[in-house]
């Protein structure tokens, strides 16, 4: 098996860095999300290969929070119309874990699948190579598995790290991970190493039947109980791996502008406003109902799968206390006419 | 602190009287460390309230969606919480008879979000425990400012140290090293807008930042907007940030946010104080920049 040693890590990321832009999981201050190498400070930045997962997603990396789509001018009576060049440096994503890159094949689906593909996205996805590292040691709310994802065998990476006794196991998976380990064969050790066991997971919930069951559920007394404490805050969209919703608006000044694409909420108030002033999602109640109906239920029928990967963040994340996994309890236990 | 039991029984009483229509207490969530918002409005919910030692939300901001309501509420407050009611009569946001107000003088809360983040597995571990939430440090008047009913004995006011000691250093920065020091820790905002939604102060029915025509401040997520939202959400809460921590507190990304509200608070003590908000409901009574008075200082401008 080929090994990297941890004391050669940095080296590793140097050397990929040569060619790529590497974004790995540091914490930053008071934050921790993926962040580039480039912007690597030993004296502020703490490179988090060794801990569960961090807050931030790492979805940005391929739906920009803010992103350019075109811009514009007017010119008397035409209007001249200029696409941003779409200059994209290829990017390495290392040390994500499979919760997160399943986000990603998720992702994928929305932006690529379906007969209709997203070159701004696909722009992206095209120069990004995966290196997932793959989890052993569940945290106290991980439910990946109860999600369908395989913690130590995510799909969709190029290469995944397994964690083993002071380095981590290379295994390649595709040809993207081929050529990138080239660029790095000399680093790596060939030895016998014995891989760890995953250890057994601390949350578990059923998913199997939910979709099925939330299609005679929309009126049910579950979304006004629970969404009770809700302050649509949109905390859990922000941070979700999965969650891809974006809006379209205009910044423009005098005869020019540029039209932007940004992250938008199920949450937000703005989201479902109407020109004419009515809101059919007025209430938290109806957003919150529509952020699960979507994971849970839509997206299933669209796409086969659910929309969470039990990655957990929004559980930890959400300020009073809403859990996805309890959503899904609920659902499996209600009584519906059906 | 725990009047889990004290609170329980007020509510049974409220409830069973019909002298309320629903009790905004707390309840446990799915982790020993996890205490939820929830509100009773039956006796069989009673059993569920809690009031723990991480009863850290401020309930007032729940209120808000009850502001057109006629129901009767009975609602638990520690001491910023109770401050955060004062906002919402001040601001003309619920009438104070449909309110029956349950004190309790707070000896100090913990932050589940911190207890939960760090549990996870998201963080390095800690060993220690994380004590008190960082808004209890500086903590004004641990005592309901306004109730019906008083839970626990009334506590002696906090002798503070260092409410403002990191502010001061700030303004002893030079301008562009405030100017970067801001650009800094505003340029990872993530604009969700968390802390206007959590908080009590934030209680308008359009924000403008929802609003799309005109369109006060861009949706991007740069420094110029980034900053434009702090700046305009700062200039709406000075003289009305009742000190709650609950922006701080919910931020995904912890911005430091309670830097710019204690400035605020400072530099409206000194102009225009002595003044803390919400420290008392008297009907009538306005915030500072809510009216104009002919001997209001203006040398600032
Ligand atoms: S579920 Fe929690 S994080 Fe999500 S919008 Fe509601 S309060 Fe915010
Ligand atoms: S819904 Fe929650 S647990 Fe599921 S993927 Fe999103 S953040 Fe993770
Ligand atoms: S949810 Fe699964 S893949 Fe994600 S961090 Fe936890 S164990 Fe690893
Ligand atoms: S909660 Fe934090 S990240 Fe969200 S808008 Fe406020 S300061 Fe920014
Ligand atoms: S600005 Fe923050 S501290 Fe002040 S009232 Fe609002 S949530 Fe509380």
């Amino acid at each position: 098996m080929k090994v990297l040693k941890t004391g050669k890590l940095e080296q590793v990321i140097d050397r990929l860095a040569q060619q790529a832009d590497v974004y790995v999981p540091m914490l930053r201050g008071q934050q921790s999300g993926f962040y580039s190498w480039k912007t690597y400070n030993e004296d502020f930045d703490d490179l988090m290969f060794d801990i569960l997962n961090v807050y931030q997603s790492p979805k940005h990396l391929i739906l920009p929070q803010t992103e350019k789509m075109y811009s514009f001018r007017q010119e008397g009576q035409e209007v001249s119309i200029e696409e941003v060049a779409a200059d994209i440096e290829p990017k390495v994503i290392m040390g994500i874990r499979s919760c997160d890159v399943r986000g990603i094949e998720y992702l994928d689906e929305v932006f690529l699948t379906k007969g209709y593909v997203d070159e701004f996205y696909k722009a992206r996805r095209d120069k990004i190579t995966i290196i997932a590292n793959a989890c052993y040691n569940p945290g106290k709310n991980c439910f990946c598995d109860s999600m369908g994802v395989s913690p130590t065998d995510p799909e969709a990476a190029d290469v995944i790290m397994r964690e083993v006794n002071g380095g981590y196991v290379w295994d390649v998976k595709t040809e993207k991970g081929e050529a990138i380990t080239k660029q790095i064969e000399d680093l790596l050790e060939e030895q016998d190493v014995e891989l760890f066991s995953l250890k057994p997971f601390l949350r578990k919930v059923e998913y199997d039947g939910v979709a099925e069951k939330l299609k005679d559920m929309f009126e049910h007394p579950m979304w006004e109980k629970y969404s009770e404490p809700c302050q649509t805050c949109g905390i859990c969209t922000y941070l979700c791996p999965t969650c891809y919703c974006f809006d379209i608006q205009v910044k423009a000044w005098g005869d020019e502008g540029y039209r932007f694409r940004c992250w938008d909420s199920c949450m937000y108030h703005e989201y479902t406003q109407m020109a004419g002033g009515h809101n059919p999602r007025e209430a938290a109640k109806e957003r919150f109902r529509n952020r699960f109906l979507h994971k849970l239920q839509f997206f299933p029928e669209r796409y086969g799968r659910p929309l969470c990967t039990g990655c957990g963040r929004c559980i930890v994340a959400c300020p009073t206390g809403v859990s996805i996994i309890k959503i899904i309890d609920e659902v499996k236990e209600a009584e519906t006419g059906a | 602190m725990n009047y889990t039991k004290e609170i329980r029984e007020i509510a049974t009483r409220l409830l069973e009287s019909g002298q309320v229509d629903m009790v905004m207490a707390w309840e446990k969530g799915d982790q020993e460390y996890q205490t939820i918002p929830f509100v009773a409005r039956t006796v069989d919910e009673v059993n569920r309230i809690v009031c723990d030692e991480y009863a850290v939300h401020n309930l007032a901001n729940h209120l808000l969606r009850f502001r057109d309501g006629k129901e009767k509420i009975a609602i638990v407050a520690k001491g910023c919480d109770s401050r955060g009611i004062v906002r919402l009569l001040e601001d003309n946001q619920i009438k104070r008879d449909r309110l029956y107000v349950i004190g309790v003088a707070c000896t100090g809360v913990k932050d589940p979000l911190q207890a939960m983040k760090a549990n996870s597995g998201f963080e390095r571990k800690k060993d220690q425990d994380e004590g008190l939430a960082s808004k209890c440090l500086y903590c004004i008047q641990p005592n309901p400012v306004i109730y019906d009913e008083l839970v626990g004995e009334e506590l002696p006011l906090p002798e503070l140290q260092g409410r403002f000691a990191r502010i001061e250093e700030i303004e002893n920065m030079s301008v562009d090293e405030r100017y970067k020091f801001f650009e800094d820790i505003l340029s990872t905002c993530i604009r969700c807008y968390a802390c206007r939604q959590h908080c009590v102060a934030c209680n308008c029915r359009t924000c403008i930042f929802d609003e799309t025509r005109p369109q006060w401040v861009g949706r991007e997520n740069n420094i110029s907007d980034n900053m434009m939202y702090h700046l305009v959400r700062a200039s709406h809460m000075a003289g009305r940030c009742i000190e709650c921590g609950e922006c701080e507190r919910v931020c995904p990304v912890n911005i430091p946010l309670m830097l710019i509200n204690r400035k605020l608070i400072k530099d409206i003590n000194g102009f225009f104080g002595p003044y803390e908000a919400g420290m008392e409901y008297v009907e009538g009574n306005k915030p500072p920049l809510s009216v104009y008075r002919e001997n209001d200082p203006d040398d600032f401008l």
